[in-house]
């Protein structure tokens, strides 16, 4: 989330990739950092280590929904 | 001026502070306007006077704003040096409180106290069981600075704290190395400080490990075998230390272990390096027990790679009961920084008396 306001901050169109068990975090720091708006994309919990395949799985379902987050 | 809060009473003024998150769970001593105004005065600083910014949530760390958290904290007024200078070292950029605040990871703020301040202010217990409870100076310097850390800070469980167990020392986590039993100069002094200094050094810490080792006067090697049985709990293979590497750890040595070092000719330069040197993993067992971190190892093949960049990331105190055990203390080691250790002077100078506790600061 840090990373992604940033990023925005930069002038580059940015979207932050936060899990499931991390969106309150996610929602804190967006607004500590006076961005609460700020974009953001829900994954399920646990991505990291859960394998290749699913890593492809989770690719492809959220595709459109950074698509979409980075177009408006 | 902190913004106020009304209750009707001291029970329900902490029942309402329970409620607002602003506790560490445990009954907190109200602070009212009246007793933050002595604590404050008794930095000898100005009570608007902003020490920094503090991470995750952006607060503004003003002496006032500490001096609240000392209060809850169940500090006395003389301590406030201390706490306030825990607040800036941990504020220091170098630290990545920001981060340490929000990682997963279990760490927590060490504070280990030097010099005369540990008599003159408290005192600061650094012998038996100085890092167990029934000591008020170690006790309420380090809840202070974690208070500061929640209500300042912003850091909360589960929301903006991220770590996924925490470990006891989040509570509080302080003592002072006991010069006095030590065989080796204190570390403020190693340091680069005068005796006469009192400083104040903060690590990002895991719970300590205990380390058991029977000296035996016979074995010309016991230095040796304690060196290793101390690297085996500083930088076992699972600790951030060993994985991540970079970052700096903490040796607490009993006055018993610190002697038998000290015997062989050892002294904290010589003892860090040979840690340093020990405290190494080879490439296959890192690929073994920490293939997730793979791309983070860059060293060549076959050749054991050490934990920490360079021996001074290794500090060493002595402090505790003099017998058998020891304390490897391992750390988190991550952030732009790596959560480098901090030492800062305290500036007891400013110090100011304050009067004494009068009946109507109980009144709210």
């Amino acid at each position: 989330m840090r990373d992604g306001i940033a990023i925005a901050r930069l002038g580059i169109p940015a979207v932050a990739l936060v899990t499931d068990k991390f969106w309150p975090q996610g929602d804190f720091v967006a607004n500590s950092l006076g961005m609460p708006d700020a974009p953001r994309v829900r994954l399920p919990h646990p991505v990291a280590g859960t394998g290749e395949a699913n890593l492809e799985r989770i690719a492809d379902a959220i595709a459109p929904a950074i698509v979409e987050a980075l177009v408006h | 001026m902190t913004g106020m809060l009304s209750a009707a009473n001291e029970a329900a003024a902490l029942d309402r502070l329970h409620e607002l998150n602003c506790t560490d769970g445990l009954p907190v001593v109200v602070p009212t306007e009246a007793r933050v105004a002595r604590m404050a005065l008794a930095s000898g600083l100005d009570r608007d006077l902003a020490l920094g910014e503090m991470g995750p949530g952006k607060g503004i760390a003003t002496v006032e704003k500490v001096a609240v958290a000392a209060v809850m904290a169940g500090c006395l007024p003389d301590y406030m040096p201390l706490v306030v200078a825990a607040v800036k070292a941990v504020l220091d950029p170098r630290f990545d409180l920001t981060e340490m605040q929000a990682t997963t990871h279990c760490t927590a703020p060490l504070i280990l106290v030097n010099g005369p301040a540990r008599h003159d202010i408290g005192p600061i217990a650094c012998g038996f069981g100085a890092l167990g409870p029934g000591h008020r100076a170690n006790a309420s310097i380090g809840r202070a600075l974690r208070l500061a850390m929640i209500n300042i800070g912003g850091g909360r469980p589960g929301e903006s704290d991220m770590a996924l167990l925490g470990h006891p020392g989040k509570f509080t986590y302080c003592l002072g190395e006991d010069e006095e039993a030590s065989p080796l100069p204190p570390l403020h002094v190693d340091l680069g400080f005068a005796p006469e200094d009192s400083t104040v050094t903060v690590i990002g810490a895991e719970a300590p490990h205990s380390v058991l080792f029977g000296g035996d006067g016979d074995d010309p090697e016991s230095a040796e075998r304690l060196l290793e049985c101390l690297a085996i709990g500083l930088a076992n293979i699972v600790t951030n230390n060993a994985v991540l590497t970079g970052g700096a750890a903490l040796v607490l040595l009993n006055p018993e272990h610190a002697a038998v070092l000290a015997d062989a000719g050892l002294d904290r330069r010589r003892i860090a390096e040979r840690l340093h040197g020990l405290c190494a993993h080879s490439p296959e067992a890192l690929a073994r027990y920490a293939a997730a971190f793979a791309p983070r190892r860059t060293q060549s093949v076959g050749h054991p790679r050490s934990c920490f960049a360079d021996p001074e990331d290794i500090l060493i105190a002595v402090a505790g009961g003099t017998g058998l055990y020891s304390m490897a203390v391992p750390t988190w080691c991550g952030g732009p920084h790596r959560n480098r250790a901090i030492t800062v002077p305290v500036e007891t100078g400013q110090h100011c008396e304050v009067p004494s506790t009068g009946h109507a600061e109980v009144n709210l």
